[in-house]
């Protein structure tokens, strides 16, 4: 089983953040004020890879927006290695850089003349001597599978796919121990998505980093969080390993998700009697070992 | 008559340094032919980058070609005289739903087209009301754009395009700004549309959403490196994966089974296809 | 805080005042203001407030976005209220400070803001009221005597309409741009206004590409739904002016001579 037992190891386990009951209200333009998060705590351990998933105005980009202080909460708060980070006095500019957070479109906000320069950015805001930051830009750039000729071009030369990567070094340059992404694949063609993906989770595997992949494509998140966490209408619907989170099939069909084509499929052909396990299958390979198996072979 | 013949269309342009110097010539479509006739779904699929979007600003004289000719309708999309008559005949869709709304109220930005095309007032009211039911945004004529969703803002922009009585809608990546929901919304609509006879050519990068269209292009560097119905277009996986998209996740799932030695067949597309042809090959390996 | 500009923002609902021929509103608007600065008269600051508090109530408007709209000036009212009780001359009530704080000045303080309000006040319900097309299809039809003389009278007034459709999308632009440098470790707050000037650098020039692409994707989007000027374009809200407006002219004529008679005849009345 995936993960099955890993909720014991879980427990002793020293978290990296805690959301500890954050309510967040915001007022649309006519009289009525919206909750964009109600209620909603989770714990995040290092080296933990989860996918947010909702789909607009679920709440998810707020979240993402508290979990670096960006907003403050009405009430509850954040701890980032115990520590109350929207208590007086706590150096929120320094949790943003141990809390990485790459926007959506990231490529919009970049503004230098040259892409060495603009990952510079991040590094010296927290204080990075200049040799330190060029050379923590240099080793992202490279991270992020930029090639060498590309350091001194003007990011607005590159191709989109290229762009989006600068803007990513350039939060990761601040060596984040948690890397939340709002949608880091939008508008991107179908390769393009690919890339960047694994991208962020050869991050996980080979830093130990903790990431939070919020995105509305559950055939992303499936084939790479360890852990997903479904917002509806900002309260937490579902948070636990993808196998479990797609057996609520209706559940989340109700709330205008769909499990992934695979996990439908498969769950299909369980039900038409073809002995197989539903709940192995969350990607194309895995339901094909798994269907082979059935047929025997 | 086909309704859009594009013949032998080259476009390049000239990219410059920061002074204004030339860098060099690309060539963004590349000597492509291809003919859409009344009342078709047709679909081109491109990576990022293969010239889809170049190509499809060429059909309503947005651009115009280097080399080769673009009709519509029998007119030259180079004749100036026509130009209009060619905007009205084959509107567009654009990518960003934000940066296509022109009016404050959803219903003003509906009559900007038929005001340019200097319709009379009451039969631009006339218009704008049918276009709004067609897209089923009627009830929020009133309302502010900004404060729709992607997809209703979609919509919107589809039905100011529809109040203008084009034979032909090009809709350049409508869908690759939204969200899941928004997405289908406004393919229902095209294919709806398409339903009440008006042509479609819809550029995406998302397999998912061509699965139902009459032909689809394949675009790549400039060039059209596949045709065919979306059958045999999703039935040569490798060839794709190669140009950088992918197929839909149930096409993949046949496709590897087929590699894996079962008997399915090619080129499937819904789940239900999927799932009756598993069975099937079940029930005989097991009898 | 860049969200509470509510200027040339619309607030939609179904009143009287938002069926009024834009030309109408503008007019009124426009003699509003004015009326409020030839006089400095208590009685007719009464009158304008009266007229203000029956046309708001009149629009179904909610005074907290007329409050709202006060956002963005009230520094500004602050400072010249300032400046008026401490440089006017008069009877010393008090000493603040090195200043004395005259009544008069308390007095001319008090006005000048009670001024300021009423001002962005009726400017505010105007465009709260009117849709920005029909703003500057009143200003259109207004200016149209101007053509005459070769003023792009069209021109200019797509150009205002197409700033005013874009000023929210802008303003939740330059929000979000802020928000992802504050994510990399920017700080607008600290440091001499040096600093802070050139920590604006990393906002403002990714919002002047944005605008850029926008402008640029806008304006195809123009194009390609057959715009080109104003040449053979026909409206589809031409103005009219209805019963309602000749109403509104004959209400405002009556304000007028109200106003002149509060403003010039009964200071002298009263001796």
């Amino acid at each position: 089983m995936r993960n099955e037992d890993k909720k014991t190891i879980e427990d002793s386990r020293i978290p990296l953040l805690v959301a500890d009951h954050l309510v967040y209200e915001y007022e649309t333009g006519s009289a009525n004020t919206v909750r964009a998060l109600d209620d909603v705590s989770f714990t995040i351990y290092p080296g933990e890879f989860i996918g947010l998933i909702g789909h607009t105005g679920s709440g998810k980009s707020t979240l993402a927006e508290t979990l670096n202080a960006l907003l403050t909460p009405k009430s509850g708060s954040i701890y980032f290695k115990g520590e109350d980070v929207f208590t007086k006095g706590y150096d929120r500019k320094k949790l943003r850089s141990h809390v990485g957070l790459v926007f959506q479109y990231p490529e919009h906000q970049l503004f230098e003349e040259t892409v060495f320069k603009d990952v510079c950015y991040g590094p010296k805001n927290i204080g990075m001597s200049r040799k330190q930051a060029e050379l923590t830009a240099y080793e992202t750039i490279k991270k992020v599978g930029l090639p060498d000729e590309c350091f001194y071009h003007s990011p607005f030369d590159l191709s989109g796919g290229q762009r989006r990567r600068v803007a990513i070094a350039g939060v990761l340059a601040m060596k984040p121990e948690l890397l939340v992404l709002d949608e880091p694949t939008a508008g991107l063609d179908p390769k393009g998505r690919e890339e960047i993906l694994d991208m962020i989770a050869g991050l996980k595997n080979e830093d130990n980093m903790s990431i939070v992949l919020v995105s509305h494509s559950m055939e992303d998140v499936a084939r790479y969080a360890d852990r997903i966490m479904v917002m509806d209408k900002g309260k937490k619907l579902f948070d636990d390993v993808p196998s479990e989170v797609f057996a609520h099939a209706d559940e989340l069909e109700k709330i205008g998700l769909a499990a992934p084509a695979v996990v439908s499929v498969m769950h299909r052909l369980k039900e038409a009697g073809i002995p197989v396990d539903d709940r192995m299958a969350l990607t194309t390979d895995e339901a094909v070992s798994e269907i082979m198996k059935a047929f025997g072979v | 008559m086909s309704l859009i013949d594009i013949d032998k269309l080259t476009f390049e342009y000239i990219r410059r340094d920061e002074e204004g110097g030339v860098e060099g010539i690309t060539t963004a479509v590349d000597d492509v032919s291809l003919k859409v006739h009344a009342g078709e779904f047709i679909a081109i699929l491109g990576a990022n980058g293969s010239g889809k979007s170049t190509l499809a600003k060429h059909i309503n004289a947005m651009l115009l070609p280097t080399e080769g000719q673009v009709t519509v309708e029998g007119m030259d999309t180079t004749d100036e005289g026509l130009q209009l008559k060619i905007r009205k005949t084959a509107g567009m869709v654009f990518q960003n739903p934000d940066n296509q709304i022109i009016g404050q109220v959803v219903e003003e930005d509906v009559g900007f087209g038929p005001e340019n095309l200097g319709v009379p007032t009451e039969k631009i009211i006339e218009r704008v009301k049918k276009s709004l039911k067609a897209v089923g945004m009627y009830e929020y004529r009133k309302k502010d754009p900004g404060r729709l969703s992607g997809g209703q803002k979609q919509r919107v922009s589809i039905a100011s395009v529809i109040a203008m009585h084009p034979k032909c809608i090009v809709f350049d990546e409508p869908t690759a700004m939204l969200d899941p929901g928004g997405r289908k919304e406004v393919i229902e609509t095209a294919k709806q549309l398409n339903k009440e006879g008006i042509t479609i050519i819809l550029i995406t990068h998302y397999m998912e959403e061509v699965t139902e269209a009459d032909k689809v292009f394949v675009m790549s560097k400039g060039k059209v490196a596949m045709t065919g119905t979306p059958r045999e277009v999703f039935s040569r996986v490798p060839e794709l994966k190669e140009l950088r998209l992918t197929v839909p996740e149930v096409t993949d799932l046949a496709w590897k089974l087929k590699e894996a030695g079962l008997d399915i067949p090619d080129g499937i597309l819904t789940e239900d296809e999927l799932v009756r042809s598993i069975k099937k090959e079940y029930s005989i390996r097991k009898n | 805080m860049l969200r509470d500009i509510t200027l040339g923002q619309y607030y939609q609902a179904d009143s009287v005042i938002h069926r009024l021929d834009p030309r109408t509103k503008l007019i009124m608007t426009f003699v509003y203001l004015i009326s409020l600065f030839i006089f400095t008269d208590p009685y007719v600051y009464a009158a304008g407030l009266l007229f203000l508090v029956i046309a708001l109530a009149m629009s179904r408007v909610p005074i907290k976005f007329m409050i709202k709209g006060l956002k963005p000036v009230w520094l500004i009212i602050l400072l010249t209220s300032l400046m008026n009780i401490m440089f006017t001359d008069g009877e010393p009530l008090f000493q603040l400070w090195r200043f004395k704080v005259t009544a008069e000045g308390l007095q001319r303080a008090g006005f000048m803001a009670g001024r300021l309000i009423l001002l962005v006040f009726g400017s505010n319900l105007m465009t709260l009221t009117t849709t920005p097309t029909r703003l500057t299809n009143a200003l259109e039809a207004l200016m149209k005597p101007l053509k005459f003389i070769h003023f792009p009278v069209h021109e200019i007034a797509m150009m205002m309409s197409i700033a005013l459709r874009f000023i929210p999308l802008l303003v939740d632009e330059t929000d979000k741009i802020m928000k992802a440098q504050l994510a990399r470790g920017a700080d607008f707050e600290s440091g001499n206004l040096l600093k802070r000037t050139k920590a604006m650098v990393p906002v403002l020039v990714p919002l002047f590409i944005s605008a850029f692409r926008r402008a640029n994707d806008l304006a195809m989007a123009m194009e390609a739904r057959c715009y080109h000027g104003g040449e053979g374009r026909t409206q589809m809200k031409p103005l009219k002016y209805k019963g309602r407006d000749y109403i509104t002219f004959l209400l405002l004529v009556i304000y007028l001579a109200l106003v002149v008679f509060l403003g010039h005849f009964l200071p002298g009345i009263l001796g």
